[in-house]
């Protein structure tokens, strides 16, 4: 299912925390939703669910949600670790929520099963750690098997692990066809995780496309090519434009080049390459770059 | 339906609804029974109608109103209220099987404690039931009909409801209406007394004043009936402008 976020808007008094925000989430792809703290990232989120009241739309495959029947089996989110009653047990609390969808006795507990929470079903929730309340707000959002998922830092409080298995189960959860949007902090994580990303700093869309596209703009993303006859090389590509600054005796390194284009003119004029290798900025760094004047809450008292 | 399914699994999952349904039972027992058994003997003659009324003692209805303030006060106080709206988006929806489960709740508690007074009732020794009885009546009104308590019972749990949803406050919901009942227009009318009447028009437009007056159909208070439910309706509508208006 296709979700178009299409010119969401939203004021909080004096605060514009969301401005116009439009972007795209494709189906059978997991996209990662970034930003700095205080970037609008969850308000943006409750906006697409019709939680808070902003201008703008987002629809499901065309249609407004309310359009969709039933509502769970389109759309089903994971907000927040705390959002249960902490006297209701963890089974009574899906017995709940698979209300409208006439989720069976046998499916909640087979989803409990799935996120590990089978030995606690009847246990109220209150003390459980912060893991346990992600484990069973993802098992709310995932038990009408929904044709998108919305997930806002499922991964806090989590163990290697289950950061290991949410990533493998939303990477297979969109491999069936369906779309998941997951917003997350741990940048290392998300770099494993999402297919495409969209960032958000200060309300306001910095980017929307797919993960190695996201990489590719930063500054240190380059060509490095190690070869015999580098310094040839090297005034071969200047001589077609191509700058390349010598690294080393026998290395190269070239920005905004594939290593295909390189490849191809090192083959064309008989230069033997002993590497030809992309060397990719960390999601951090691209994210860093693209966001650090959008950040809302600043450490070290360098607030704007 | 399926709106209705979800409240009516919320009500009964959280153990407070059902302790409170309990003491509901033993507080209306209590003060059925209480009279026919204790007291001047001269005063221990009820009428079937004096008992049955009991439980629309607010002393009782604060009971169910703590239940009624749960439907948001829950749902407010730890988050839920995302999910549910997450669950069903039109919130019409949640709005209309949130009060009609509690209607269906408070009609279910009301006839049940009809059933433990009429137990009460039908143990008690001979003659203490009398068309003459003139036993304590707590309610603040005779009720001329039965229907009239039921209604009274849902009309005061719609308010602590509605409470709860202006101000996202379970507590409020509970204690404001308790305090207007049994305390604030007491001193309204005390102080009214001490005004020479120059305060009467404001008595005459409390709430419970009027609901009362409506339970026992005072010949004097023709309009109380209607006073009454303005003061509902006003309420539930304010909160359901809240609801609406209101980020969740």
């Amino acid at each position: 299912m296709r979700i178009e976020v299409l010119g969401l808007d939203k004021h909080f008094k004096n605060v514009h925390a969301v401005q116009d925000l439009s972007f795209t989430v494709e189906p059978g792809r997991v996209t990662g939703f970034l930003g700095p703290n205080g970037s609008g990232k969850s308000t943006t989120m409750r906006l697409m669910l019709g939680l808070d009241n902003g201008s703008g739309q987002t629809l499901f495959d065309g249609k407004k949600l309310t359009a969709h029947s039933p509502v769970t089996r389109t759309v089903g989110a994971h907000l927040d670790a705390k959002f249960f009653h902490p006297k209701r047990t963890a089974y009574s609390h899906l017995r709940m929520l698979g209300a409208e969808a006439g989720i069976s006795k046998a499916r909640v507990n087979e989803v409990l099963q799935l996120v590990g929470l089978e030995s606690v079903a009847k246990k109220r929730p209150g003390g459980f750690s912060l893991g346990m309340g992600q484990r069973l707000g993802l098992a709310g959002a995932i038990l009408a098997e929904p044709q998108v998922l919305m997930l806002d830092e499922p991964a806090n409080g989590l163990d290697p692990q289950s950061i290991q298995w949410l990533r493998d189960f939303l990477k297979f959860y969109a491999s069936t066809g369906k779309s998941v949007l997951v917003s997350s902090h741990l940048l290392s994580e998300m770099q494993l995780l999402a297919d495409d990303v969209v960032v958000i700093a200060r309300g306001k869309l910095i980017a929307a496309e797919s993960m190695s596209k996201f990489l590719g703009r930063s500054s240190g993303s380059a060509v490095v090519v190690r070869a015999g006859e580098a310094t040839r090389l090297g005034q071969l590509l200047h001589n077609m434009g191509i700058e390349s600054t010598a690294n080393g005796l026998n290395t190269l390194t070239i920005t905004n080049q594939t290593t295909d284009r390189i490849g191809e003119v090192a083959y064309a004029n008989g230069i033997k390459l002993s590497e030809l290798s992309s060397q990719t900025a960390s999601l951090e760094t691209v994210f860093l770059e693209l966001t650090d004047s959008g950040q809302e809450y600043r450490l070290g008292g360098e607030a704007k | 339906m399926a709106a209705v399914v979800y409240e009516w699994r919320r009500l009964w999952s959280v153990r407070a609804t059902w302790v409170m349904s309990v003491v509901y039972l033993g507080v209306t027992a209590l003060l059925g029974g209480g009279p026919l058994y204790l007291g001047d003997p001269g005063m221990r003659v009820q009428t079937w109608k004096g008992l049955y009324s009991t439980n629309g003692n607010v002393l009782c209805l604060v009971m169910l109103s703590v239940v009624a303030s749960q439907f948001f006060g829950h749902e407010y106080r730890y988050g839920l209220i995302r999910l549910t709206l997450s669950e069903f988006p039109a919130r019409e929806r949640v709005l209309v099987a949130k009060t009609s489960v509690l209607a269906a709740y408070v009609t279910i508690m009301t006839f049940v404690g009809w059933s433990v007074l009429g137990m009460i009732g039908a143990l008690a020794p001979e003659g203490r039931i009398s068309t003459s009885g003139v036993g304590l009546n707590l309610s603040g009104g005779q009720p001329s009909d039965m229907w009239q308590v039921l209604v009274f019972g849902f009309a005061y749990c719609v308010l602590a409801m509605s409470i709860t949803m202006i101000t996202r406050n379970l507590a409020l919901g509970v204690v404001l209406p308790l305090l207007t009942a049994t305390l604030i227009e007491g001193l309204v009318q005390g102080f009214s007394s001490l005004s020479n009447g120059k305060l009467d028009w404001l008595v005459n437009a409390l709430p419970f004043v009027n609901g009362n007056a409506w339970l026992g159909k005072a010949p004097d208070s023709p309009n109380a009936g209607l006073i009454f439910a303005a003061w509902i309706v006003g309420a539930y509508l304010i909160a359901t402008l809240s609801f609406f208006k209101r980020d969740a």
